[in-house]
């Protein structure tokens, strides 16, 4: 059963223009799902309409998750829920450090699951969980102590956003042109650090102008992105094809 | 000047007006000064912000100064108005320091002896607790030569809805190679009006670390002046604020390097919120004799609201050649990507802000070598933003 389904999404800007116009698209759990397509073709507006970015308007359609309608839900609700969004420009937050970030967002998301009272998460344990996870992925330990995404280079703001991922353990990831500033290193970690939560309990999806990133997250489902739609679906072959014959082939008669 | 005097002197003084240029941004209108009694008689709140251990504790109320405990060796005693030193630093040729040079009646006098190492903060609360009353508190501190010594001042009211008037003064003596900690914490009521003028004079090689916590109050003026006095004196001044509603705070400071090889280092920052309103006026001046000075100074403030509004008005005034002198101010507002940021990864909105807030007060914070002291102060900036 799909655990994230968009219905008919609709989203414009605040000054009314219409950027994504009617997706549809269902995930499950353990599923990968690529979602393909040139530049400005609104992949990111999908993943920020997706996150709730109050600057992106659903005008039409809905997002449920689990079950559930989330399409009017701030960000932080579809967090808690389970929802998560990997940056494509993550943001810097002066003064707050890695680690400080990090368990400010896990005891938020457990308040939330407990009913609005406070759980926080043991110091110890949170400790031992961020240093193992930071070890797996290969990001430096001496990021914990760093003011969030300060400074850090394309590389580490990317393996950071991974980090929490693997920190905060959602039911859905969104990945939002992850690979875009990597070398070859970095994303075999990232994709790593991906494919080993995709399972039963996660699902994810990949957005991404290239098919370079999916030689390494292999999708179960890829969905072509031209114009604000979805223009074709398939399996993983449609990645390879899209390589070989780039998205003009699939960029409907009407736009060209 | 006997007292007679000096309230004819505060009386001659024209209430300060918009066209005064320290008092541009700091509107008095409302407000008169005379309007309020000197009885006390209310309970004295015994909440601090503070959780901290100290050797010496002095709670000031309008009807008079307890020493509830006082450490041996040093003087930690009621001040009396014939004291050799009152005056010298803070006199009466500004109306608010008139008023107090007049009126105060409840002092402290703090004497840390020659090469006493005082290990444990000294404490004192001034508190105003009777409605529509005014406090005249007077400070005067002499840590001799050699000493060190750390001095916490904590203003607050006896509730929230309070309406009164703080008129304080301190006169800091920090004598050659001696290091003073003053922290001055000011946690009025929003209904009370604050006017503080505190002086310091730091001679030869002597550290002064001071923390000034700005949080209550409605309206008002702290002033600050260090005199570098000595060579190789050090003076190192951090402000935080956090003001909301319809408050206003508003800080004047004066860096006045008199001898050469002197330091001073000025950081204020402050977060507003609603409509309140913040004014920093920031004065470096180095004298045609204090070569080597290093100085700087810094405001910025990080808005809450799109009605929040603050000034900041740097300035220098150099009359010697060989000097280092630095300053910058900035003013933003809590970035809308940023919030969005932290709020993906499950963060209410206020809980966002509040991260943002810290972060944004963190470097200041750093400053500030006693923890306790660290802690509150990060704890009650966090604190003013409410919860969703």
């Amino acid at each position: 059963m799909a655990l994230l389904e968009l219905k008919n999404l609709h989203v414009a800007l605040e000054d009314g223009t219409e950027i994504v116009k009617g997706v549809d698209l269902a995930i499950g759990p353990g599923e990968v799902h690529a979602v393909m397509g040139p530049n400005g073709s609104g992949k990111s507006t999908l993943a920020y309409a997706l996150m709730g970015h109050p600057a992106y308007v659903i005008t039409d359609g809905q997002i449920v998750f689990d079950g559930e309608d989330l399409t009017e839900a701030g960000a932080d609700e579809r967090a808690q829920k389970g929802l998560f969004l990997a940056f494509q420009y993550p943001h810097a937050i002066p003064g707050v450090t890695v680690t400080s970030f990090l368990r400010s967002a896990i005891n938020a998301i457990r308040k939330a699951r407990n009913g609005g009272q406070d759980d926080p998460i043991a110091v110890k344990q949170f400790r031992t969980d961020m240093l193992a996870a930071m070890d797996r992925l290969k990001v430096p330990r001496e990021l914990a102590q760093r003011y969030l995404n300060e400074g850090f280079s394309g590389g580490e703001k990317k393996r950071v956003e991974i980090l929490q991922m693997a920190m905060l353990k959602p039911r859905i990831a969104v990945l939002d042109e992850t690979d875009s500033g990597l070398d070859i290193d970095a994303l075999q970690i990232v994709a790593r650090g991906v494919k080993e939560l995709v399972g039963p309990e996660m699902g994810a999806l990949v957005i991404t102008h290239y098919q370079r990133i999916l030689n390494y997250i292999e999708p179960d489902f890829v969905h072509v992105f031209v114009g604000g739609r979805i223009v074709e679906e398939g399996g993983p072959e449609l990645a390879h094809k899209l390589e070989a014959e780039g998205y003009e082939a699939f960029t409907p008669k009407e736009m060209v | 000047m006997a007292r007679p005097e000096l309230l004819e002197r505060y009386r001659a003084l024209p209430l300060p007006t918009t066209s005064d240029e320290p008092w541009r941004f700091t509107d008095l209108k409302g407000f008169d000064p005379d309007a309020f009694g000197a009885e006390g008689g209310g309970t004295t709140p015994e909440a601090s912000m503070l959780d901290i251990d100290v050797a010496g504790v002095a709670v000031v109320t309008e009807s008079g100064i307890e020493i509830e405990r006082a450490p041996e060796g040093i003087i930690f005693a009621p001040l009396d108005e014939h004291h050799e030193r009152l005056g010298q630093l803070v006199g009466h040729d500004e109306k608010f320091a008139a008023h107090n040079a007049a009126l105060w009646q409840h002092g402290l006098l703090v004497v840390i002896p020659k090469g006493m190492k005082l290990e444990q903060p000294l404490y004192v609360r001034i508190a105003n607790t009777a409605p529509k009353s005014s406090l005249f508190f007077r400070l005067l501190v002499v840590a001799e030569e050699g000493s060190s010594a750390t001095l916490i001042e904590e203003y607050t009211s006896a509730s929230p809805e309070l309406e009164g008037y703080s008129n304080a003064v301190a006169e800091l003596f920090v004598e050659q190679a001696a290091k003073l900690e003053y922290v001055s914490l000011q946690n009025l009521s929003r209904e009370t009006w604050h006017f503080a003028t505190h002086h310091a004079r730091v001679e030869r090689d002597a550290e002064l670390d001071w923390v000034a916590g700005g949080f209550g109050s409605k309206r008002g003026k702290t002033r600050i002046q260090n005199d570098l006095a000595g060579p190789g004196a050090t003076s190192r001044v951090t402000g935080a604020y956090f003001a909301d509603g319809d408050q206003h705070l508003d800080y004047d400071t004066f860096q006045e390097h008199i001898a050469p090889n002197t330091t001073s280092d000025f950081a204020f920052k402050g977060a507003l919120r609603d409509e309140a309103t913040a004014v920093w006026r920031g004065m470096i001046r180095v004298e045609k004799d204090a070569q080597k000075t290093n100085a700087y100074q810094e405001n910025r403030n990080l808005m809450l609201s799109k009605q929040a509004h603050a000034d900041s008005i740097p300035g220098l005034e150099i009359l010697a050649n060989d000097v280092r002198c630095t300053h910058g101010a900035t003013l933003g507002q809590v970035d809308r990507e940023q919030l969005f940021y932290l709020m993906a990864r499950g963060l209410s909105r206020a809980e966002a802000e509040r991260l943002i807030v810290r972060g944004f007060f963190q470097d200041i914070l750093d400053r500030i070598e006693l923890e306790p002291v660290r802690e509150t102060l990060g704890e009650a900036l966090e604190a003013r933003i409410p919860q969703a």
